[in-house]
């Protein structure tokens, strides 16, 4: 009798153990709705312990973005993610990476504090592609989801001049560099 | 003593300093580092190409026009492999006088040519190291290209390299255009066009070199083609070349987007912007 009991007891307590490590079903679902709704579930959420699934619910917001283009969608992105990083959620360097490479003209990926010649050059193929990479990314958050072409054609105007004059540069640091 | 005289005197001069001053403080504001990629040498550099491509246009646009003429005839009188033709023999050796004449005027030219764009790439490539390579970083490089505002960018968006289809000297004149607009005032789109110009100058250089080799060459085959009155493909290949310095390419316009619709309310500028 006592065995039995031991063995219940014990089952019990594997079961319990394996229910608490599985993933809770709040974090699983995907988000839907309007895009403030969406926002607002995936905040409760993200404050309920499912900050590891940041990434899937940006990327959800941004379908859901898209599926409802507008011009505050920026402003709507801007203040989700600010929130993120007051409650913790992501580093304001995160944010800020997050909504300049959906939503700003300028390329996270061309960013640097040393001189041209000998921070990009060496790198310039990696540097373009990785640009080209980020302007699919601002052709949904600036062209899609906010609905502003005249942004998205400046950005994809500024990857044109910025693959010209690195080209030119990087000739004339190479030059340089053999005399 | 302030004579109403030397009072009119100094308003004026006031207005003129500040009339001067401020659209130069207003560009210092929106803009990064200063740079100045052209200066004086240099734009006397692009004036001297200007002036160079020019005579060396015309002094040789007559001589491709008659040879033009004289392939078509041959072409036209179905000479292609007509062997033994005395017609055709004629008209073949009167082309290879011409080519030969073409040859001479560009051996005449080429040496100064060649020194004045070597002149203007090596200027621009100095500059071009010294304030874009070496005195900016990434970041500011992407803030001076985008601090031109969308209207001025579209206006005087300086033409991008593979658009040629323009004589060289026409080429060089709206460089220079563009570049005194610049100079008035828009000065982040000079980045561009010193780029777009530099690597023109290094690729007509390439050209040139290789045409000079190949002029040897063909001229001396030539003179020994006139006594069989035989068109090279060699002389076609100069031709082309020289052409394709001189008076460009015909490339098709590139497609161009279509603007947005506006809109009236104010840009929301994000506190996680750039």
């Amino acid at each position: 009798m006592n065995a039995l009991r031991l063995l219940l007891l014990v089952l019990a307590g594997y079961l319990a153990i394996g229910c608490a490590s599985e993933t809770p079903d709040t974090c699983r679902g995907s988000l839907s709705g309007t895009l403030n709704a969406a926002m607002i579930d995936a905040e409760s959420r993200l404050a309920e312990g499912c900050s590891y699934e940041f990434d899937r619910y940006f990327s959800e917001l941004l379908i859901i973005a898209e599926a409802n283009p507008d011009r505050r969608n920026p402003q709507h992105f801007s203040e989700f993610l600010l929130r993120q990083t007051a409650n913790g959620t992501i580093s304001r360097r995160t944010a800020e990476g997050l909504y300049n490479r959906y939503f700003n003209i300028k390329f996270v990926s061309l960013q640097g504090d040393y001189n041209t010649c000998s921070q990009t050059c060496p790198v310039r193929a990696r540097v373009l592609s990785t640009m080209q990479n980020e302007l699919k990314d601002k052709e949904l958050g600036l062209l899609r989801v906010s609905n502003d072409a005249a942004s998205f054609y400046r950005a994809d105007h500024l990857y044109k001049e910025a693959e010209l004059v690195l080209e030119a540069t990087c000739r004339a640091c190479e030059a340089g560099s053999r005399r | 003593m302030n004579t109403p005289r030397t009072s009119t005197w100094l308003t004026a001069a006031l207005v003129a300093l500040l009339a001067a001053s401020v659209p130069a403080a207003l560009a210092n504001t929106n803009s990064g580092p200063v740079v100045r990629l052209f200066p004086t040498n240099v734009l006397e550099d692009i004036r001297a190409t200007t002036q160079v491509a020019e005579d060396m246009e015309n002094s040789l646009q007559e001589i491709i026009r008659r040879m033009d003429m004289q392939q078509q005839l041959y072409t036209e009188s179905l000479c292609e492999g007509a062997d033994g033709d005395q017609g055709c023999e004629r008209i073949a050796r009167q082309i290879g006088a011409t080519y030969l004449q073409m040859l001479d005027v560009m051996s005449e030219r080429l040496p100064e040519m060649e020194a004045s764009v070597a002149n203007t790439r090596d200027s621009l490539e100095r500059r071009l190291r010294e304030e874009i390579g070496l005195r900016t970083t990434p970041s500011s490089l992407q803030d001076s290209l985008v601090g031109q505002s969308p209207a001025i960018a579209a206006e005087a968006q300086p033409v991008l390299r593979g658009r040629s289809g323009v004589r060289l000297s026409d080429r060089f004149r709206q460089y220079q255009e563009l570049v005194t607009t610049g100079r008035n005032g828009q000065s982040q789109s000079l980045t561009v066009v010193a780029a777009d110009i530099y690597l023109d100058m290094a690729d007509a250089s390439q050209l040139i070199a290789a045409t000079r080799q190949e002029i040897a060459r063909t001229a001396l085959m030539e003179q020994l083609n006139q006594s069989f009155g035989v068109i090279t493909p060699e002389m076609a290949k100069v031709v082309g070349g020289v052409k394709q310095i001189l008076f460009g390419e015909v490339v098709g316009d590139g497609p161009i987007a279509a603007p947005p619709n506006p809109i009236g309310e104010a840009d929301y500028v994000s506190p996680l912007a750039m």
